[in-house]
């Protein structure tokens, strides 16, 4: 059996008396994309920046690509990681183009100005290129970054995630601002490049019948993973409360996508999914 | 004009106030990019004021000057740096904690000074044509030792102020190089108090980049246009002080926010122009 990209053993991360992740385990294949989702608070978020070596959790094992993620190995396996976290509400004011925001994805940008200067420009521009190919943002590389709309800016930081060709890519609601055609494009795009490239996803999202038809599985977390639904499962009524309480109703599926079993009380909010 | 010219750059004291003020004027355009990309306006305040603790220490126990000042300035930006680790104090109420005490222990140690020992208003507004051949040496090491760091950090340092997260997820060392771009600034402040002062640093440190600000689009374009309008108010304005007998630094301080006004009303006036 290959070795998973990702091996969290029994992590447990804030206190002791109101841990954010408690006794989490899990683990993800290459070319695996994997759906994360749960309410609020339920420490998604949290579980993406410990896996970016972000934030160090306070038990537990982590293993990235077989290697164990410590202070000293981070910054060696943080060179097959993309990451994008939440949008930020407060924008960065720095007069910079697309291009260049995407080019900070290259270890070759962050590097003293010598080696900068003696960079192979031909395949950045390249590998640039082909990022924002891949978002459809080639057309404004030229732009300055502050001035694209929310949903634009989402598509260039995803590019910056992708242009270094990452073998793991951490997603944190990478559909924020955009729109629902530019939506179903991202997780065709993620699809794609699990099956063609090998490059595993984790991707946290709220709307879980968005990407239903995309994931390879759904992890639904509540401070540990409570149920793991693969391909053509029923995530059970009683996970959905558990996660959500009452407020969720639903659902049909097919063994092309994970669906839940249906919910007989009725509920002022309701997640539809189909 | 050719006469002006000729007698400003031929006058002893301008020759040797001449290097000096070429090199900070280079520092300050580099590093105010920095400020304004980190939004560190407000340490480069508290950082300034409390190196009046360096100089009143230096003073009272005999010490050089602006050694013991830059010591002190790295200490404190080195402090404020680990401040956001330390739960209930943000850096913005450290700087002003900080700034305020270090700038009383300051202002008794110079008070119990002899006063012909400090050049109080030297040291408030700062004095480039008083420079010694002392100091010249030490802003001369000092400015290769910020440029060298730029040369290093500049490109991660500007990662890191545009998404600070990213950067460390994708390697960069961020809490580290944090420390060192606090204490080169807390460096360059004190290179800068002997230009403009413990009061006008800030503008020196703040103003060049807030001028490109309008028109660069890359970091390098903005820091080419950096220099040229330090370059350019930094001269100018030690015109300025030489015609008028002004102080210097004030000078220079001055014809950096008429380049500022200069720079934003052009930037105004083109925005509109392209809307019509």
């Amino acid at each position: 059996m290959s070795t998973p990209v990702v091996h969290l053993s029994h992590i447990r991360f804030g206190s002791d008396k109101k841990p954010v992740l408690d006794n989490l385990s899990l683990d993800v294949n290459a070319g695996h994309f994997m759906g994360i989702i749960g309410p609020n608070g339920a420490g998604k978020s949290t579980l993406l920046s410990i896996i970016a070596g972000l934030n160090k959790p306070s038990a537990g094992h982590i293993d990235l690509f077989g290697k164990c993620l410590n202070q000293n190995t981070r910054l060696k396996l943080s060179k097959d990681l993309g990451y994008l976290h939440q949008a930020q509400s407060k924008q960065p004011d720095i007069p910079l183009s697309v291009y260049d925001v995407v080019a900070m994805g290259l270890s070759s940008y962050n590097t003293s100005l010598f080696r900068y200067m003696l960079r192979n420009r031909k395949q950045e521009k390249e590998q640039v290129c082909h990022a924002l190919d891949l978002v459809e943002m080639t057309a404004h590389q030229h732009a300055d970054f502050r001035q694209l709309s929310g949903g634009q800016q989402q598509r260039v930081r995803l590019a910056r995630a992708l242009v270094r060709e990452p073998k793991l890519l951490l997603l944190d609601e990478p559909s924020a601002a955009l729109d629902s055609r530019h939506q179903e494009k991202l997780y065709q795009l993620l699809r794609k490049l699990c099956d063609e490239k090998g490059m595993t996803v984790l991707m946290v999202e709220h709307d879980i019948a968005a990407i239903t038809s995309y994931v390879d599985s759904v992890a639904c977390l509540n401070k540990n993973i409570h149920y793991h639904a693969k391909k053509g499962d029923t995530i059970p009524d009683e996970v959905w409360r558990e996660m959500y309480g009452d407020h969720v109703n639903i659902v049909a599926h097919d063994a092309s996508c994970i669906g839940c079993a249906p919910v007989s009380h009725s509920s002022d909010h309701e997640h539809h999914h189909d | 004009m050719i006469d002006f010219l000729s007698s400003f750059f031929s006058s002893p004291v301008m020759q040797a106030a001449f290097w000096p003020a070429l090199l900070i004027a280079v520092l300050t355009s580099s590093m105010s990019m920095m400020v304004l990309a980190h939004r560190l306006s407000f340490l480069t305040v508290g950082v300034s004021h409390a190196s009046l603790a360096g100089l009143g220490l230096a003073v009272t126990l005999s010490l050089p000057l602006l050694p013991t000042a830059a010591i002190t300035a790295i200490i404190i930006a080195l402090l404020l740096a680990a401040m956001p680790n330390r739960q209930g104090i943000n850096e913005d109420t450290g700087t002003g904690v900080l700034f305020a005490g270090s700038m009383a222990l300051g202002v008794i140690l110079i008070s119990n000074a002899n006063s012909y020992e400090v050049d109080l208003f030297g040291l408030l507004f700062g004095n480039i044509l008083t420079v010694s051949e002392q100091d010249s040496r030490w802003i001369t090491w000092g400015s290769l030792f910020v440029l060298l760091s730029l040369i290093m950090w500049a490109k991660s340092w500007w990662s890191m102020a545009f998404d600070m997260v990213t950067a460390k997820a994708s390697g960069i060392a961020t809490a580290r190089l944090r420390l060192i771009l606090y204490g080169v600034m807390g460096l360059t402040v004190v290179m800068c108090v002997k230009l403009a002062g413990i009061v006008l640093t800030t503008g020196l440190l703040v103003l060049p980049a807030a001028c490109a600000w309008f028109w660069g689009r890359s970091m390098f374009s903005l820091w080419a246009l950096s220099l040229s309008f330090s370059l350019t108010g930094t001269f100018a304005g030690l015109m300025w002080s030489y015609q008028y007998d002004w102080p210097s630094g004030a000078a220079i301080i001055l014809m950096l926010c008429v380049l500022f006004m200069l720079s934003w009303l052009s930037s105004w006036l083109k925005q509109q122009l392209s809307e019509v």
